[in-house]
Parts: structure tokens; C-alpha cells; sequence
């Protein structure tokens, strides 16, 4: 370890710790600003990365049910800074409104193959206004990264040996193999990869490896079959006293990623949710989902009556029996 | 230092929230969202559904038939967080509302605002069609002049 690293590094921690805690005291609400907390020293790789923060955390800390961090209820995001990252008009991640806005990649950051097709995605929203098709509409998984971003609702639920973080779109259900080392017997990758991770103190961290290639989000870059993170999450008490959940991440990724990228996710209460005493059902898109890719490799979407509609309220494969269908409070059956 | 306070700084810029991202899990390349227009009909099925909701509902045609239109909406989550759920269009209501149409012509689109019987305005629209306060607020000005489209009103000359 090489302490001329790791104190300048150190020092912009404590500045901005100390920027975050002057701007607290006078008072933040919910739109308090995210700010990018940067690793204390470089690393080559997230292995060594992550080897480094159990280090200085002295192997871990070791909570029991009793004394583990537990961020109960519905969870909504909160922002981030990745459409920064990769984007000038980090606004214009989904919409193109004209050749002004949304087209102006940030350069240096990606791999020339991984710039290359992110320009060309880009490129083709500014001709179509947004991207023509999203590999989710045939419902593939949104994967890791992808998972951090997708504004849908999400549980946290941590115990000693695991934590799990449930997200209500496509029933993304992510395991965290406490105080473990990385398993693979599957002889691939998966679209959430391996999580392992430690805590410290009140900080989660985790390191995750074997993904498959995914994006960031629509509009956003790929990813490679190479893609690997390290995150720590930690809640955050807001100046109004409202809880934020935050996730400083680091990506590294050999064939996308020019060098390690940083961001911050956050997540906050869903008030709305929880008050109305919604619950997260089964996410399912297989007999519900009319959108499809085109001949022309746009998207579009299938009417009642046309060939290949799938009806989300019909019956299932055995309509002569009672109690098929998928409708039973209203039953509206209509001819389709 | 002074590299380390300009990264510091470059970090802090870094902040930026981007919470407002629409649910979908697909494009709306094939929604014409410049064009909004109004339109009444009976609700025959409102599905309630992930990956998103649709609003059928049978509107009668000049000469006398009716015609099924399908309207997509946001995702459950989305629209829960909105306080609109999975009964609050029946079957058989009357509604009136706003949508983006498909390109091709078909007789769908895509759920902007909707106005339920006692007159309050509800925003069950994902990225396929505004229906947010703004645009509701647009619209509560051009309903009062009897317009049915935004290409009317802006015909008009009335841009609001």
C-alpha cells in the first residue's frame, strides 16, 4: 500500500465529507444533490478494490439479527449520476428533441468499439427521437448494471448472512452472500452476476462479478461479458430528516471501460406506496406484454384481434373449465 | 492539492438527479406524441397490468358502429404511486381523455390525461404521451374553448 496514494485521496473524502456536513446544516430536502464519493486510491481490478476495503475494515463487521442495519418498507429511486458519466445532456437520456440535445457523448470514457456503438445509439435517436427498440420489450432481464437505475419499487432486506434487494420489475431479485467468496457452478454468467460483501459498521459492501453483457439503461452504453462492480451502500439522513438510501458504486469493465467509472445511486421512501398499502406482486410479462420488435427493427404494439395478441385478462390453456380465467373480479372477456 | 481540489470539485458537479425517468421497458418510436387529441368512449376492459396497464374502450363511430381502441398507460408501480389503480376505470364507464396516437393509423395509443365522472383529472401516461399538470393545465384552457386537439387549438392560434 502506498501512503502517498492514499492520503491525497483521503484528504478529498474529508473535504468532501465536510462540504457534504457544512451544506447539511443548512438545511437540505429531498432534491439534496448526489455527490460522487470516489474510492481512496486507484485499483487495476474490483477484486482488489473490494480486497482492499475488507482490509482497511478489518475483515468485516460481524452483525446478528439484533444489531444489523434494516432499511424496512418500499423503496423509489432517487437519482443518479451514471446519464453524466456518458453524456454531455445527461437530460437527454431517453428523448432527442433535436440535434442540440442528447447526441453529445462524452468522450475518453469508453472503449473506440464501446464509443463507437454507443455514437451509432445515439445517433440513431436523433434521427427516430429516442431509441427504436429496448431488449427489455421482448422481456429479457434489465441484468446488472441496469438493475441499480430501473425506476421501479424495491425492497431491501438484510439478514447476517445475506442481504437481499428485491426490485418489482421482473421480479429482479438480487442475493448478497455475506462474509462468502465468490461461487460460480453454473459454468456462465448471469444477469445479475455473483454478490459478495462485507459490512462495515453500517456500510454494506459488495463486489460483483460473472454478469452478462447488459446496458446501463436505454440510451445508455453496453456492457461486457467483463463488467464487474464494487458498491457501499449506506442510508443517509437528509437535512430534512428524511432517509436516503445511497449506493457509491464503481464499475470496471477491460472491454468497455477505458478506465474504472464512478456514480451514485440513491433510493428514497415510497410514501405513496406505502401509504396506500401497496404490496409488489408477481411481475410478469410472458401473456401480457403486446410489444414487439418490427421488421424494421422498431417497436411497436399488438391490438385485440390481431395475430399474436396476447391477452393479459383472457383464460388460460383450459378455458373449459370454471375458473380460468385470468379476470375474475370483472370478467370483461371480449372477443380478441 | 490543487489537483486534488479540482477533482473534488469535478465530483460534486457530478451530482445530478435523474429520479424522473418514465417506467417502460420499451420505446415509443411508434407514438406520435406531437399530436394530442381528445376522445370519449365507454370503458370496456382496463388491464391493470405489468409491464403496462391498457385502457380498451369502445367508441362509437359517426355512422353508428362501435370501434375497440386501445390505449397503453404506465406500469402498476407508476400508476399506484399515482393513487390510480386497478379499479378506477370500470367497465362500462364513460371517460373522457387525452391521447398520443399510434403512427400507423390503428385505432390506439397512448394514455395522456384522463377526466373521471366528478370532473378531476388523473395522469395514467408513461413516456408515450404527456398528461402531466403542465399539460393538463394546457388543456383545462382549450376544453373551455371547445377544442378537441391540440392541432385545433394551435390552429386557432391559441397556444396556451
Amino acid at each position: 500500500m502506498k501512503n502517498h496514494k492514499i492520503l491525497p485521496f483521503g484528504l478529498g473524502i474529508y473535504l468532501i465529507i465536510l462540504f457534504a456536513s457544512s451544506v447539511q446544516a443548512q438545511g437540505y430536502n429531498e432534491n439534496e444533490e448526489l455527490v460522487v464519493v470516489l474510492p481512496p486510491m486507484k485499483f487495476e481490478t474490483a477484486s482488489a478494490h473490494y480486497a482492499y476495503l475488507l482490509e482497511q475494515a478489518g475483515g468485516g463487521t460481524q452483525h446478528t439479527a439484533a444489531t444489523i442495519p434494516q432499511w424496512p418498507g418500499l423503496w423509489d429511486t432517487a437519482g443518479n449520476t451514471i446519464g453524466k458519466t456518458f453524456l454531455l445532456d445527461p437530460e437527454a437520456i431517453l428523448d432527442v428533441d433535436d440535434e442540440q440535445k442528447g447526441g453529445r457523448v462524452r468522450t475518453g470514457i469508453l472503449t473506440p468499439p464501446y464509443e463507437q456503438a454507443f455514437q451509432e445509439r445515439r445517433q440513431e435517436m436523433r434521427e427516430a427521437g429516442q431509441q427504436k427498440y429496448d431488449r427489455l420489450t421482448h422481456c429479457e432481464s434489465p441484468g446488472y448494471p441496469r438493475f441499480l437505475l430501473e425506476p421501479y419499487t424495491r425492497e431491501f432486506i438484510n439478514l447476517p448472512h445475506q442481504s437481499w434487494q428485491l426490485n418489482d420489475l421482473m421480479n429482479e431479485n438480487r442475493r448478497i452472500y455475506i462474509d462468502q467468496e465468490h461461487i460460480n457452478v453454473y459454468g456462465t454468467h448471469s444477469w445479475l452476476g455473483d454478490s459478495i460483501g462485507f459490512w462495515d459498521g453500517d456500510r454494506l459492501i459488495t463486489n460483483t462479478v460473472d454478469i452478462l453483457p447488459v446496458d446501463y439503461f436505454r440510451g445508455l452504453p453496453l456492457t461486457s461479458n467483463q463488467f464487474e462492480s464494487v458498491e457501499v451502500w449506506e442510508m443517509k439522513i437528509l437535512g430534512d430528516g428524511s432517509q436516503r438510501l445511497e449506493v457509491q458504486v464503481t464499475f470496471y469493465d477491460e472491454h468497455s471501460l477505458l478506465k474504472p467509472i464512478h456514480a451514485v445511486y440513491a433510493y428514497k421512501p415510497a410514501m405513496v406506496l406505502m401509504e396506500i398499502g401497496a404490496r409488489i406482486r408477481q411481475w410478469e410479462c410472458e401473456t401480457s406484454s403486446n410489444s414487439y420488435l418490427t421488421a424494421d427493427g422498431e417497436t411497436n404494439f399488438l391490438l385485440p384481434g390481431e395475430p399474436g395478441y396476447k391477452d393479459a385478462r383472457g383464460v388460460t390453456l383450459f378455458p373449459h373449465l370454471p375458473g380460468q380465467s385470468r379476470d375474475p373480479i370483472y370478467e370483461t372477456g371480449f372477443e380478441n | 492539492m490543487g489537483k486534488i481540489l479540482a477533482r473534488f470539485l469535478v465530483t460534486v458537479g457530478m451530482g445530478f438527479c435523474l429520479a424522473q425517468l418514465v417506467q417502460a421497458h420499451h420505446s415509443f418510436v411508434a407514438v406520435d406524441r406531437n399530436v394530442e387529441r381528445l376522445i370519449v368512449g365507454t370503458v370496456a376492459r382496463w388491464t391493470f397490468n405489468n409491464p403496462h396497464s391498457w385502457l380498451y374502450l369502445d367508441v362509437e363511430n359517426e355512422d353508428g358502429t362501435t370501434t375497440l381502441w386501445s390505449f397503453e398507460g404506465s406500469g402498476v408501480i407508476s400508476l399506484l404511486r399515482k393513487r390510480i389503480t386497478g379499479d378506477t376505470f370500470q367497465p362500462g364507464d364513460r371517460v373522457t381523455f387525452m391521447y398520443c396516437p399510434l403512427k400507423d393509423g390503428r385505432p390506439g395509443g397512448h394514455l395522456g390525461w384522463a377526466q373521471l365522472d366528478d370532473g378531476s383529472f388523473i395522469d395514467p401516461s408513461d413516456g408515450g404521451c404527456a398528461g402531466d399538470e403542465e399539460t393538463i393545465d394546457r388543456w383545462k384552457g382549450w376544453l373551455e374553448q371547445g377544442f378537441t386537439s391540440k392541432a385545433e387549438a394551435e390552429a386557432a392560434g391559441v397556444v396556451l
